[in-house]
This record gives structure tokens, sequence and C-alpha cells, in this order.
């Protein structure tokens, strides 16, 4: 039995809409995700990005079994998300951004009390369960509160804990994140890192990219329902070739140091801008896909130069899927 | 079957707990039907002294016995209507986002419906049913043949109320336009399942169609069971079909939670965000 969640060339196409008493179907069908073969494994979080419309929320929601794919398959450790459906259901829950998903009149505690049964966590594992679910998401002290006079970050937490109150062995999170302060953000990634090294497979979509840097070994990225890129966040960074930016102000007026970083320039290929800052010191600007602050300096130092500043500004992973995005083309969108 | 009825609890305790925050939510249960029937007995009271009333329907010649046989129609026709809104409650679940939290569990669906009916019934019903009951024994107007018929009465009362409720959580959850169901289920219900008119007394027609309610037979044989001293057996033919709508209806709710299901996730419907 494979492990792991496995999608093989999974679709799903909206079909028009329709209603039972007319037979003349509305609009046109979408194609939300075409042809989507990922593997999800069991122990590290895993990103799914793209831009709005790319499939990202789709593809969740085929996982978590709301949605049946119109073709391909996808598995849970070997459980079809289609014929073993409610098996899967138990493997896995789902995080949505949004604080939706909880009842507003009852309080945090009730809240995960009913999930509970929901999920047949056993009676007495299931009490203790919500208190270190509650005292996890730091709401203890506000379980029994009714969630209706939650702040938003509140109930974005007892969002969380209602997805781990069955103990997923995968959890899906969709914008977790969504409105929630960086104080708490930040909390929510570290449980994230925590629950993959206790072995949860996590695939997580956000368009915070730095917390998918931060957190996911490997990514999937999607354009238009179609899997465009994957890898490391580094490869991914690497494969759509964006640049490292390098700012170099040298103090005093030194001719030969701007001529040494040229020819610097001129021997790697890097793209060259000189100007002067306010006060009027030398501030030359190179464009490469590897970072040249060594050799530059090294230059500017030889040549008799003083350096002043010097910063380096990496390509980022939300240039690489702004530039995947870009590149693909708009009849396979 | 254990998480089944585990699901029943909790779906019955969470629908308490989301609509009745006040207890004076509660004891409205108890003047809303009081209020209702009130307003019936005092509305059909003038016309039932004249002569011929007497002579047609001997109930309506003795206004204790109208009142009980009133006061027996709002019990039922709390019971079914009840679940109606309780229906109507749980469709807003799929507006609020709920309900995707629901279906993304294992539990099974039918044991929701159930739970949520049930739970709907308890709640709605428990304090007018003891109240009808207490003030009619009381008022010494019951005539039961053998005590075990207050148990018939009791099922034939609650089975049916839960298929029904669970029948409409599955028809108003999956559908965004059912709200006209709730209009068409309120006054028109009362009016052909014989809620505050002598069965006989409606047309053909009418009767035909109040068949289809399971209202109409649970009335048929609370009456006949609490108030008319029936037995078993003079109640059989109510109680077959009253059965047969039962098994109806729940097989109906199974079926249509399926079909439900299966093309939410198809088009992609259940989700409202």
């Amino acid at each position: 039995m494979s492990t792991g969640i496995v999608t093989t060339a999974l679709c799903k196409v909206f079909p028009p809409r329709r209603t039972p008493w007319s037979w003349r179907a509305r609009g046109t069908p979408v194609a939300a995700v075409s042809g989507l073969s990922i593997a999800i494994p069991a122990g590290q979080v895993t990103g799914l990005l793209g831009l709005n419309g790319a499939g990202k929320t789709t593809t969740i929601r085929m996982l978590s079994t709301l949605l049946r794919p119109t073709s391909g398959t996808a598995t849970v450790d070997g459980l079809d998300v289609v014929a073993d459906a409610r098996a899967v259901r138990r493997r896995i829950n789902v995080i949505a951004g949004g604080e939706r998903m909880v009842y507003s009149r009852l309080t945090g505690r009730e809240n995960l009390w009913y999930f509970g049964q929901l999920y047949d966590v056993p009676r007495a594992r299931l009490r203790r369960r919500v208190g270190e679910l509650l005292e996890l998401v730091g709401l203890a002290a506000a379980a029994d509160t009714p969630v209706e006079r939650y702040s938003r970050g509140m109930r974005q937490r007892l969002v969380i804990a209602r997805g781990l109150v069955n103990d997923p062995a995968y959890l899906l999170l969709d914008e977790p994140t969504l409105g929630l302060d960086a104080p708490i953000a930040r909390e929510l990634r570290l449980l994230v890192a925590r629950l993959a090294a206790d072995g949860v497979g996590v695939l997580l979509t956000s368009h915070y990219l730095a917390e998918v840097e931060q957190l996911c070994r490997h990514v999937h990225v999607l354009d238009g329902g179609r899997l465009v890129a994957q890898g490391s966040p580094a490869q991914l960074v690497a494969q759509t070739d964006r640049q490292h930016v390098l700012v170099v102000t040298v103090g005093g007026s030194v001719p030969a140091a701007v001529e040494a970083v040229r020819a610097v320039s001129r021997d790697t290929g890097a793209r060259l801008d000189v100007d002067v800052d306010e006060a009027g010191r030398d501030r030359l600007t190179l464009r490469h896909r590897d970072d040249l602050a060594g050799p530059v300096v090294d230059a500017v130092v030889r040549a008799g130069g003083s350096i002043v500043t010097v910063a380096v500004t990496p390509p980022t992973l939300e240039d690489a899927i702004l530039a995947m995005s870009r590149a693909t083309p708009a009849g396979v969108r | 079957m254990r998480h089944a009825l585990r699901v029943v609890a909790a779906e019955a305790l969470k629908q308490h707990r989301r609509l009745f925050g006040q207890p004076l939510v509660v004891f409205s249960m108890l003047i809303w039907p009081v209020l209702t029937l009130a307003v019936t007995y005092y509305t059909v009271l003038p016309v039932t002294g004249a002569p011929a009333a007497g002579a047609r329907w001997a109930v309506a010649g003795d206004p204790r016995r109208l009142l009980a046989f009133l006061a027996a129609g709002a019990l039922a026709y709390t019971f079914f209507f009840s679940l109606v809104q309780s229906a109507w409650h749980f469709s807003f679940e799929r507006v609020s986002g709920t309900l995707e939290a629901v279906f993304l569990s294992p539990a099974s669906r039918l044991a929701l419906v159930v739970g949520n009916g049930a739970g709907a019934l308890v709640q709605n019903a428990w304090l007018f049913g003891c109240f009808a009951v207490a003030a009619a024994s009381a008022a010494d107007l019951l005539r039961v043949a053998h005590p075990g018929m207050y148990v018939v009465a009791f099922v034939a009362l609650l089975v049916p109320a839960v298929a029904w409720g669970a029948f409409l959580n599955s028809l108003l959850i999956f559908s965004r336009d059912s709200a006209f169901l709730y209009t068409l289920l309120d006054d028109p219900l009362w009016f052909v399942a014989g809620v505050r008119l002598p069965l006989f007394a409606l047309p053909v027609w009418v009767k035909a169609v109040g068949l289809a309610f399971p209202l109409t037979s649970s009335l048929v044989v609370l009456r006949g069971s609490l108030l008319d001293g029936a037995r078993v057996a003079e109640l059989a033919a109510p109680l077959a079909w009253l059965a047969a709508l039962t098994v109806g209806l729940f097989a109906a709710a199974a079926g249509l939670l399926r079909w439900g299901e299966a093309r939410a996730a198809r088009t992609g419907s259940l989700q409202l965000f």
C-alpha cells in the first residue's frame, strides 16, 4: 500500500449550472484542475502555490472528499478519495482561513466536543483532547465562552483546533493564516512545523510566500489548473532565472573602483547601473543570478576604493511564482 | 451503529445550544401552542352551539371533548411543524459554512438529519406535550382502552415525526430555493391533516392530499387511542399506513442525502463561499 497522498492525472471540470426543472445548461464547463499528479508525503509540509484560480482550493476539496474528481485518482495512504471516502475522512482534516466552520452560539469547548463526536473520537480521549487543543491554541481561558464573543483571531484559532480534533494523519491547510495577527500566524507556523515533525503530512496553500518558504520542503506550483513546476523553494527560485540585486555604495570618488566593478560585470555578464546617491557617492547596482557581493567588494577594495554600504536582495519565491504564472501560455490556462 | 447514536446525540445537543439561548425561548414553546389552541377553540365554539352541529359531529356537542380534540391536534401539529422549523434552521448551516465542516467528517449523514430532527422535537414539543397530557388527565378527558395505548400513541407521534424531520432536513440542506416549503407546510399542513377539523368534514381531494402527510394518520391514532378508547385492532389501518409512510420517509431521506451529496460533490454547490 502506498503511503502519503498521491494524485494521478487528477482532473476536475465543473459542469454548467442546470436546474432540476430545466435541461438547458447555463454557462460552459470550467476546467479547474487538469492532469494533476503530485505526492504529499507524511511527516513534511508540502506547498501548493499559484495565483487566484490556479486550482489550489479545488485540489484540496477533492483530497478532502468534498468534491468528486471528474477523472484521475487521488489516494490517501492507498485509500481512494471516492471509493473509500469515509475511511479517508477519518485520516484527514481541513483548516481554512476566515474563521468559518465553527458554531458561534456554542462555546469553544462545545464546538470541539461536537466535532470530536462526529469523528468518533473515543469518549475518554475526547475529553482530554479538547483540553489539550484549547491549551495548544491559547483558548483555555475562553473555553467556556460562546464563540460569538471571540475576537477574529480567537475564532481562527478555534478553527485550527477543530481541524486537529481527530488527530489527522494528513492536514490540508487552505490559507490558514488569513486575517491573523503576525504573532498568532507565527505560532501557527511553529505548530505546523511541529505537527510535521511528529509525522503529520501537511499540504499548505498560502498567499504569504515567506510562510511557504519557511515551512515547505517541497512545493508544487499550479497555474490554470496545471502543474507548472515543483521542487524545493530554492530550486523553484533557481528554475525561474530570477536575479540577485546587489547595491554597493563606494566612498569618495575613485574612478578605478567603478572601472573594476565594470570589469566584474563584463566577466560575469551581470547588468550594471551606475548612479550617485544623495551624498554624491557612486552607487553601483548589479543584477545577476548569483550573489556577486564577494567579487565586487574584492574588486573595489583592490582598486583602492572603500565600501560604504553593501545590500543584496536575493530572488524570492514570490518572484518565481509570478514568473511561472506569466510564462504559462494563455491557452493553457 | 454506536457512532451513529453518538452523532444523533451530539447533533441534537448542538441544535439545542444553537437555537435556545434564554429560558424564555423554552416557555414560548408552551405559550405559542396554547395561544393557537385558544384561538381555534373560541373560533369554533360559537358554531358548535348550532343544533345540527352536534348531530353531525358528536364532539361538537360537548365543549370539553371539543377542547380535547383540538388540543390533540395542536400537540401533534407542534410535533410536526417544529421539524419544519428545524429543517429551515439547518439549511442555514450551508450558508454559514458549518455544513461543509460537518460533511468533512465521517459522520453518517442520515444520523445527522435524524439527530437534528429529534433534537428539535424534544425541545419544541416536550413542554406542550407535558401540559396537554397533564391538562387532559386533570380534566378527565382521556379514554384509554389499555395502558399500552399510551405507548402506541406516543410512538405513532414520535417515530413518524422524526422520519418527517429527517426527510425535510435532507430536502432543505441541498436546496437554495426551498424557502417556499416553509410556507407551504404551515397553514396547508394543519388544514389537510385535520388538525382543527374532523377529517370527514373535508372534501375527498383534501383527504387524499392529507394522507400523504404522516401528521394526518398520527392524529387519527392519537385521538383514537387517547380520546376515543380505541384498541390497536381498530387502529390497524392508520397504523399500517403510518408505518409505510415512516419507512418511505426514511428511505427518501437516505436517497435524497446520497443524491444531494453526490450532486454537490460533482458541481461544488455545497460551498457558498
